[in-house]
């Protein structure tokens, strides 16, 4: 063997071993993940909640997704439940929003602690996807991410559209909240 | 990389390397954040769909919507009179001056599935009570392969009027009239919606000895939506005919409604017209007298406003209207 064939084999060795590592990278997991919204304006506030929202960290790479079904938001009022579904977000046809990417930085997933990062990801809803930029906060303790975001989305981005005559009592601008605790999994 | 392919040797290290790497580069795209997502979101999946229609009647019939749990339903409605013939024209502002039925009534929704309503029509002082069950929903189930709706609905009418003639309820029972109807539908599209809902009328006042007592009729109804929150609706009942003789002394018609319904929030107004005088299904479906062709259709609008009686007890739900 060359000692040229012997540095490639080597690297190809190595190269290997870090696909290894990858393999047995921690993930965490959750699928009561709570993602809660809120409408405000003079006339009505709004909120309603799913603790419905499927989430996936992976460790090593720092990557992401989050998933909720538009249909497990509950409302205190039922109709409004109902004129979500079918005229604002038109769940038949976009059943689902998500929120997938990447945590920039990584963070050191071995180390218990509270991290303020960024979440660089798509975020699609309503059958929009636009590029977006949400801090979020994860605490680490004994294997258990807690994440806990806050975040606007406004209604005009994702083609939700507002008639003039509920206009005074729908924000255009909705606040988001996302919190959960996920589990880590070897 | 050319020695090491051409050593033989080498060749078949090289080739399990790849193999290896293929291997591990599959497991690595099972690991990926959405496809770990994929796997877990199978389980979660809420598969019911949007109603079927916007409201719990299409313009003289009830749909298999029932009321949302804890919800009130306040419903006034309107008949006015003939818009043509001989009770129309100008001198009544094409029956505008006239109201061959009023009715205010109240459901109420104890759970998803099940309602209770009371009401008072001002034909006949009828005073009707219903239960509504919703026993099958399309897109429920399992598997949400359950094709079609069906809601049962009872309802007993009781006429609180004083007789017209000494001899018109020989018993106080002849007062009462009850209605049993399983109703059918089906969301055919986003925009289609169609029911079909047989009934029988159980009563014993009849003017005529050949009026059966107990009266078969069949409705069909659908909606049409045009835009998200207009629809056009319209129902017919089938009932002279069928086992009523259709050539009794006091001629009576097919109930035919048409109309477009308005859903502004937690309002529905519906604007119709319609050759029925009156309102409850208790009259309308046996009484009848009036056509399509001789100018006996009539304006008539339904106001319903939706209550939801209690507040949620968690905290990220509880709304507020200032």
């Amino acid at each position: 063997m060359t000692s040229k064939n012997k540095v490639l084999a080597i690297l190809i060795i190595a190269f290997f071993t870090m696909l290894c590592i990858s393999v047995k990278a921690q993930s965490y997991l959750s699928s009561n993940v709570k993602t809660s919204f809120f409408s405000s304006t003079p006339i009505e506030d709004i909120k309603a909640a799913s603790n419905k929202t499927t989430a996936v960290l992976i460790a090593k790479t720092g990557e992401f997704a989050f998933l909720v079904s538009m249909k497990s938001f509950e409302f205190e009022k039922k109709l409004m439940q109902e004129h979500f579904n079918e005229n604002y977000i038109e769940s038949d046809k976009y059943p689902t929003a998500s929120f997938k990417g990447n945590i920039q930085p990584n963070i050191d997933w071995s180390k218990d602690g509270e991290y303020n990062v960024v979440a660089k990801g798509i975020l699609s809803v309503h059958g929009v996807s636009k590029p977006r930029t949400i801090a979020t906060k994860i605490s680490l303790k004994n294997g258990i991410a807690t994440i806990a975001s806050a975040f606007d989305v406004a209604c005009v981005d994702h083609d939700i559209k507002i008639p003039t005559l509920v206009f005074t009592k729908i924000a255009k601008v909705i606040s988001v909240k996302v919190n959960g605790t996920l589990t880590q999994k070897p | 990389m050319e020695p090491l392919l051409k050593n033989p040797k080498y060749m078949l290290k090289t080739a399990t390397l790849i193999a290896l790497a293929v291997l591990l580069n599959g497991n690595i795209y099972a690991q990926s954040a959405d496809s770990l997502l994929k796997t877990m979101t199978d389980s979660t999946k809420i598969k019911t769909l949007n109603p079927t229609f916007k409201s719990t009647r299409i313009v003289l019939s009830q749909s298999t919507e029932t009321q949302k749990k804890h919800d009130l339903d306040m419903r006034i409605r309107h008949h006015f009179g003939d818009i043509g013939g001989e009770f129309g024209s100008a001198h009544t502002l094409y029956g505008l001056d006239v109201a061959t039925d009023l009715f205010i009534g109240f459901d109420y929704g104890i759970t998803d599935k099940l309602t209770v309503s009371i009401g008072r029509s001002k034909h006949n002082e009828l005073y009707n009570g219903f239960i509504k069950y919703k026993l099958l929903e399309q897109g429920g189930g399992k598997n949400g392969n359950i094709p079609i709706n069906i809601t049962f609905l009872a309802q007993m009418g009781w006429i609180a009027r004083e007789p017209i003639a000494t001899t018109e309820f020989p018993s106080y029972a002849n007062r009462f009239t009850y209605f049993l109807q399983p109703i059918f539908s089906r969301k055919i599209s986003q925009r289609i919606s169609l029911q079909i809902a047989p009934a029988v009328l159980l009563r014993k006042n009849t003017t005529e000895s050949r009026d059966p007592d107990n009266l078969f009729s069949i409705g069909f109804a659908g909606r049409a939506k045009l835009t998200k929150r207009l629809s056009f609706v319209a129902d017919y009942t089938f009932v002279n005919g069928l086992n009523r003789p259709s050539d009794l002394a006091q001629k009576f018609y097919n109930p035919l409604g048409v109309g477009l319904e308005i859903e502004t929030g937690g309002h529905v107004f519906s604007l119709n017209f319609m050759n029925s005088e009156y309102i409850s299904e208790n009259s309308f479906i046996p009484d009848t007298k009036k056509s399509w062709k001789h100018g006996g259709v009539r304006f008539g609008f339904t106001i319903s406003r939706n209550f939801t009686l209690f507040k949620s007890k968690d905290k990220d739900l509880q709304s507020k209207i200032y």
